[in-house]
């Protein structure tokens, strides 16, 4: 456990040693409707952390608190040592917001012009700074173009830019990958898996965070859940392995009592018309499998070995699946 | 960074070209009708005023009792029909007939104004439709011969009696109306027009998810509204510059002394200003905001008498014009063009015009954080 600036203990396990984020007991009330339910969590410099949730899980809210965004009703907030909404923690931190926010009225080079400025850069070192990131996001030789005739790809990685500019040591991105094609998809998470500073990803996209985030929070209904790395989240919350087996009809008893008396298989269910088999590592088991059911001439049309992940997580701690 | 958020507000507004189009083009436009509508009607020098019945002696002593700008002529003719027939004919902005069994008057008192006396002994107030400055004129000529007559009787021991002066309307609504006073008139409506909506500006960033970047930045609430102020101000002084520019260059308005206008336009564009950012504040959404300002802007227009002359109003709403920025811009534009005062006479409507500025402002300020919560 790390400890967090106002002498608090964070939970942030990963690398790193000083919080770059620190919050504690978050709530945000909207009239009746609890968004935010006392939400604790810490990034440590460098750590890639990824809020894992559904859409109105209170994703957007956290991050909307801890960016100044919004104010809180209660709980702590500290960027880089800094009170939440104080301009020395605005300065720490790069908001990447869901929607695009830029002008698309003007260049990708105005907008980071402007944008810069805000953040104190000006003449020789924001010029540089506007090549440098464009190049980042792979738009350097369309940043002359006006935002509006960009694609959709195109204008979340020009989005990201702008909140890349100033260098802050904590990126803050808010569901960057929405509604983008494949290719800069990849590209954004690239770019955010090259950084090297602090980073808060949320999505609802469980690929995504398994793949680059050193910790995941899971979040529903405004409450973290869960919180840890992907594996060990897995580990302790996702279940055991699924082996799915497909065979004739007739077959499935003969073939499900076999099964059921094989080490290391905990259940075997018949759903529809298939065996589903419960164990603790399914490559493992397989050979034996297979090996039974050449035993009583049951032919195998379909093997299938699934291992779980972050959505059987997701559906284990809060009985609903991750949704669009 | 008020001035990078004004400059890049402005450089948007040039992109998208609704400044070529707001703060340009169309006084540009409003600027060439109005020229073009009341061109030989420009200068109060074109204004006289007829009066029927007055001895001349009673006529030079009301004149300079009445303390008429100069160029207003006072001209006397045979009878109380002739006034009407040259006002109605618009060869008088506004006539005085006194008849004869009023200039045997024993109890002159007070002179009053009462346009909407019905009968009473003193002078009858010839006007046409919409001529309201010919009107204005005519009740000072009037006012000024029944102090003189008033004058003249207070040694003999007066029979306190008041002396109305009635108002008497006559031919159809409309005719020539002064450009000097029109041009300012509507310059203000244009300048309130261009403030209220260019506040919304603020929540148009809302609605196209900039606003959450801006108040990411590192930047106070306050600076990101004074910034789009700063550049809808901007604006707006342009707005006044080029309807001051067209109408006095090219359809020779006079506006009065250049920095008497100069001050009002600056004082005007302020008022106006804080009340757009007010009225924005109030608002949740850039189409609340249209409905308000558009709600707000036609009643504060003919409140304070940029559709109709506050004269033709109820004398509680003329009261009421008083309490509207546009009321007192119009004041102060009046005093410079109608009265051809010096820019000291516009200090206090200059005053007032900054008190609105920042009271208005103010309550603005206090919803600050909340007009730029995304």
């Amino acid at each position: 456990m790390q400890q967090a600036v106002g002498g608090i203990e964070a939970g942030a396990t990963g690398p790193g040693s000083t919080p770059m984020l620190y919050c504690s007991g978050l709530r945000k009330r909207y009239g009746e409707r609890l968004a935010v339910d006392g939400v604790s969590f810490s990034i440590a410099a460098q750590e890639c952390y990824g809020l894992l949730g559904p859409n109105g899980a209170g994703k957007t809210t956290t991050i909307s608190m801890l960016c100044g965004l919004t104010l809180r009703d209660e709980g702590q907030i500290t960027v880089d040592g800094h009170e939440a909404g104080t301009l020395e923690a605005k300065r720490a931190v790069g908001y990447v917001p869901q929607d695009l926010a830029l002008y698309p009225d003007l260049s990708a080079t105005e907008n980071l012009t402007f944008f810069g400025q805000l953040y104190g850069l000006s003449g020789k070192e924001l010029e540089g700074r506007i090549r440098e990131t464009l190049e980042l996001v792979g738009l350097a030789d369309r940043g002359k173009d006006r935002i509006g005739t960009y694609s959709g790809g195109m204008k979340r990685r020009a989005n990201m830019a702008a909140g890349l500019l100033h260098r802050p040591k904590l990126l803050v991105l808010d569901e960057p990958t929405v509604g983008v094609d494949p290719q800069s998809r990849n590209a954004i998470l690239e770019t955010v898996g090259a950084l090297g500073i602090a980073v808060l990803y949320t999505t609802h996209y469980m690929e995504e965070a398994a793949k680059l985030c050193d910790r995941i929070g899971i979040i529903d209904d405004g409450k973290l859940v869960a919180e840890g790395t992907a594996d060990g989240l897995i580990s302790a919350h996702g279940g055991r392995d699924k082996v799915h087996l497909e065979c004739d009809a007739a077959s499935l008893d003969e073939l499900a009592a076999a099964c059921s008396a094989l080490d290391n298989v905990h259940d075997v269910r018949e759903i529809d018309g298939h065996l589903e088999l419960t164990t603790d590592h399914g490559p493992a088991v397989l050979p034996a499998v297979v090996a039974v059911a050449a035993k009583h001439n049951v032919e195998l049309t379909g093997v299938e070995v699934r291992s779980p992940n972050l959505e059987d997580v997701f559906l284990s701690l809060t009985g609903k699946e991750l949704r669009d | 960074m008020i001035r990078v958020i004004a400059l890049n507000e402005l450089r948007r507004r040039l992109r998208d070209r609704s400044v070529l189009i707001g703060c340009i083009a169309a006084p540009l436009l409003m600027s060439a009708v109005l020229g073009l509508s009341f061109a030989g009607a420009s200068s109060t020098t074109a204004l006289r005023i007829g009066v029927s019945g007055a001895s001349s002696q009673l006529l030079a002593s009301a004149e300079r009792a009445s303390q008429l700008p100069h160029g207003i002529t006072v001209v006397t003719l045979s009878s109380e029909q002739a006034v009407k027939t040259a006002v109605t004919n618009g060869d008088l902005a506004g006539g005085v007939a006194v008849r004869a069994d009023q200039l045997r008057l024993h109890s002159l008192l007070v002179p009053v104004v009462d346009p909407g006396a019905s009968t009473t002994p003193g002078f009858d107030v010839v006007t046409r439709g919409t001529s309201q400055l010919g009107q204005e004129y005519a009740e000072s000529v009037a006012a000024g011969m029944a102090s003189v007559l008033y004058a003249g009787r207070v040694p003999h021991g007066a029979d306190p009696t008041a002396v109305a002066i009635t108002t008497l309307s006559v031919g159809k609504p409309g005719g020539k109306v002064d450009l000097n006073f029109f041009a300012p008139n509507i310059a203000v409506v244009f300048l309130f027009i261009g403030s209220g909506l260019g506040m919304r500006s603020l929540l148009m960033e809302r609605s196209a998810g900039t606003l959450s970047r801006l108040t990411a930045a590192p930047l106070r609430a306050s600076q990101i509204v004074f910034g789009k102020l700063l550049a809808v101000f901007v604006t707006g002084l342009a707005t006044i510059f080029v309807i001051w520019a067209v109408t006095t260059f090219a359809f020779g308005a006079d506006w009065g002394d250049p920095l008497g206008v100069l001050l009002m336009a600056v004082g005007a564009t302020m008022a106006m200003c804080g009340l757009g950012v007010f009225l924005t504040s109030l608002a949740k959404t850039e189409q609340q905001a249209f409905g308000i300002t558009l709600l707000i802007g036609l009643f504060l227009a003919l409140l304070g008498g940029n559709l109709l002359p506050s004269g033709s109003l109820l004398d509680f709403f003329q009261v009421l014009a008083l309490g509207t920025p546009n009321g007192w811009a119009l004041v102060g534009f009046g005093r410079l063009d109608q009265l051809g005062e010096p820019a000291s006479s516009i200090v206090g409507p200059f005053i007032v015009l900054l008190v609105i500025a920042v009271v208005t402002g103010g309550l603005a300020m206090i919803r600050v954080r909340r007009m730029v919560e995304p």
